[in-house]
């Protein structure tokens, strides 16, 4: 049981956190934003001077949403939910959709899709011309945000924290409704749901692991920002590329010569 | 395809490389000085189990524990599903915990030394559990909350990785007290081996947070010889002191205060996870009658200075061994996930109150009540 799964976390990847506060919704045009080239630190270890470097990439501006998927399935019903292989996904895979091709009402369109596996969401950006982000590229985006001191990172980051208390996924946002974006103008990648990336479990798991007292281990450099990455990380490692939950969606990430539209 | 071909076989190796590894952390069981250990490795799969989330003979809900009532030694299948719940902590104080059977602290259970436990949990974090329908199959646990559900619980979902670390087992925490997905299910053997209370809890990082937001409880192991006032004992309840961290959120809910919990600051202090419980329904004796509490600090962060007002302990056992005996004591001093097993005289009709003596911690809400009648 243990066997197969081991070896699928090698290769994969995903997610980022949650919550929605409800503010004005703006209709999101899924577009790519340009990432420039740049660096950053992460909570896993690294060699001391030299954080993780990221080439240039694109991004889709928001999460897939359930009206996105659902022209995704159309095109490739083998995704379906009374389709798919269990391989590829466990049972709750759209399980809150009415049925196949049915996301329940009109209201939930553009809310972000949630309950896909890591295949599937692996499948629906090869098919829109992407891959899904790296937990590299994932990051990196995630970290450009322009706070005006370290107390307003600290308090953003506290709340986030909090967020994974409070979460109801009954209750979610249209995409792009968080107000939360970061400096190029990708949003959501906080406060909305997390999201699947493409080596979601990186090889350095299983010296981390998922056991008391990671948590200070990850903490590079103690502060709550890194405190809340880290519950990222640990949360990402946790899954496995079947699994699929009510707040786990994605978005789509896309090499800089790829011809998917920017903003 | 060439390339193809070698990723294949390098999976294959990877395959093979694993299994091999996953033999060598099989073992066998053995015995020292009368203790089994060596357990089977624990096995993760899915199901699509939707029964009741707790089930079991000997499980109950705090301050209760149920006798048990068998010769020697037993199996026991112990089902304790992890998942989200909406609960009333405090007057007004509602917050979406994650709790082991959806209560806080999660349900007692009650084996004696040298019993084998298998135990199963569910991670059912993106399920709505609803609680207060005690289950078809009966189980003791959700028709006492259905008959008593002071914490009000609703059902609520937060889908979150999650784990279960008992302090009364004795086995390789990396295999037994690993982390599971949403939807996984991990079951696995463990054996009693020392008698005491003991705490269970999540061991998933952030384990201040997973543990402040609710998943905690106690295993009561009963010594095999009992304990030598056994046949005197009138009354036997189980208390269990814990923190919250919590701060107004986002509507009418409170939310997990990180800096709270961090520099150890708790919003609440309570006794069976509810700030006015022990007061709003009391623990009863009558005079001259002798009280055993098991008591268990789970914390997450905080001592406790156990006392109780107008009593002395006749006897104490630290941690609940019985070898570990003490007389006399006026208050227990117990770090984070230490217990004590102590009993009483009820001296006179009339109240007394169970208390954490770190007053600020009581005036947080570590009290309760011991209402005494009359001597029979
Ligand atoms: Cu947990």
């Amino acid at each position: 049981m243990k066997l197969p799964f081991n070896t699928y976390h090698k290769v994969a990847a995903v997610l980022g956190f949650l919550l929605a506060i409800q503010l004005p919704v703006v209709q999101a045009q899924n577009q790519a934003i340009a990432i420039p080239e740049g660096s950053f630190h992460s909570v896993l270890p690294e060699v001391v001077g030299e954080p993780h470097q990221v080439e240039p990439f694109k991004i889709d501006e928001t999460a897939v949403t359930n009206e996105d998927y659902l022209e995704f399935l159309k095109e490739n019903p083998e995704w379906q939910r009374s389709s798919i292989s269990p391989l590829f996904a466990g049972s709750d895979y759209l399980r809150h959709w009415e049925y196949d091709l049915n996301p329940g009402s009109d209201e939930i369109m553009d809310r972000p899709v949630t309950r896909v596996s890591w295949y599937a969401a692996n499948s629906y950006c090869e098919w829109n011309g992407g891959r899904l982000p790296t937990l590299n590229e994932w990051e990196y985006a995630a970290q450009a945000m322009d706070f005006d001191s370290n107390l307003e990172a600290n308090r953003f980051s506290s709340e986030l924290i909090g967020w994974y208390s409070a979460v109801d996924t009954k209750i979610k946002s249209d995409v792009g409704s968080t107000g939360i974006e970061n400096r190029y103008g990708v949003k959501d990648l906080f406060g909305l749901i997390m999201e699947w990336v493409e080596d979601f479990n990186p090889p350095i798991a299983d010296d981390i692991s998922l056991d008391c007292g990671t948590v200070g281990r990850m903490q590079g450099d103690a502060s709550v920002y890194s405190y809340a990455m880290s519950i990222r990380y640990i949360t990402r490692m946790s899954f496995k590329p079947t699994s699929s939950t009510g707040m786990l969606g994605f978005r789509c990430a896309y090499d800089m010569n790829s011809n998917k539209m920017e903003i | 395809m060439k390339l193809f071909k070698i990723s294949f076989i390098t999976v294959f190796i990877l395959f093979i490389t694993a299994g091999l590894m996953n033999l060598q952390a099989q073992s066998q069981e053995y015995t020292i000085d009368g203790l089994t250990f060596g357990m089977p490795e624990a096995e993760v799969y899915t199901e699509d189990y939707d029964g009741p989330p707790v089930v079991g003979e000997y499980v109950t809900m705090l301050p209760h524990l149920k006798p048990l009532d068998y010769e020697g030694n037993k199996h026991h299948e112990i089902r304790l599903d992890t998942f989200t719940q909406e609960i009333e902590v405090a007057d007004g104080v509602r917050f979406r915990a994650w709790t082991f059977g959806g209560m806080v602290p999660g349900p007692v259970i009650h084996v004696k030394e040298g019993d084998k436990i298998t135990f199963t949990m569910k991670n059912r974090s993106d399920e709505m559990v609803t609680i207060t329908k005690p289950g078809l199959e009966g189980s003791d646990y959700l028709k006492q909350i259905s008959e008593n559900d002071y914490m009000g619980a609703e059902p609520s979902i937060m889908p979150m990785p999650h784990s279960m670390d008992f302090h009364s087992g004795t086995v390789a925490k990396d295999d037994k007290w690993r982390t599971i997905a949403p939807g996984e299910t991990i079951s696995f053997d463990w054996y009693a081996n020392y008698a005491g209370t003991y705490i269970y809890h999540c061991g998933t990082p952030s384990v201040l947070m997973h543990t402040a937001m609710g998943q905690h409880g106690v295993v009561v192991v009963s010594p095999k010889d009992g304990y030598e006032t056994d046949d005197r004992v009138d009354e036997e309840y189980v208390v269990v002191q814990s923190e919250y961290y919590l701060k107004k959120g986002a509507g009418d809910l409170y939310q997990y205060d990180f800096e709270g919990a961090q520099t150890k600051q708790p919003s609440h202090v309570v006794f069976n996870g509810h700030q006015t419980i022990l007061h709003d329904q009391p623990l009863t004796a009558n005079e001259g009658e002798r009280v055993r509490i098991h008591f268990s600090n789970n914390g997450p962060s905080l001592t406790s200075s156990f006392h109780v007002i107008g009593a002395i302990f006749d006897r104490v056992w630290l941690e609940g061994h019985p070898y570990n005996e003490m007389r006399g004591m006026q208050t227990v001093l117990l770090g984070a996930s230490g217990s004590a097993t102590v009993e009483f005289i009820v001296p006179e009709e009339g109240k007394y109150t169970l208390i954490d003596h770190e007053f600020a911690d009581a005036e947080k809400g570590a009290t309760g009540t011991l209402k005494a009648g009359p001597r029979q």
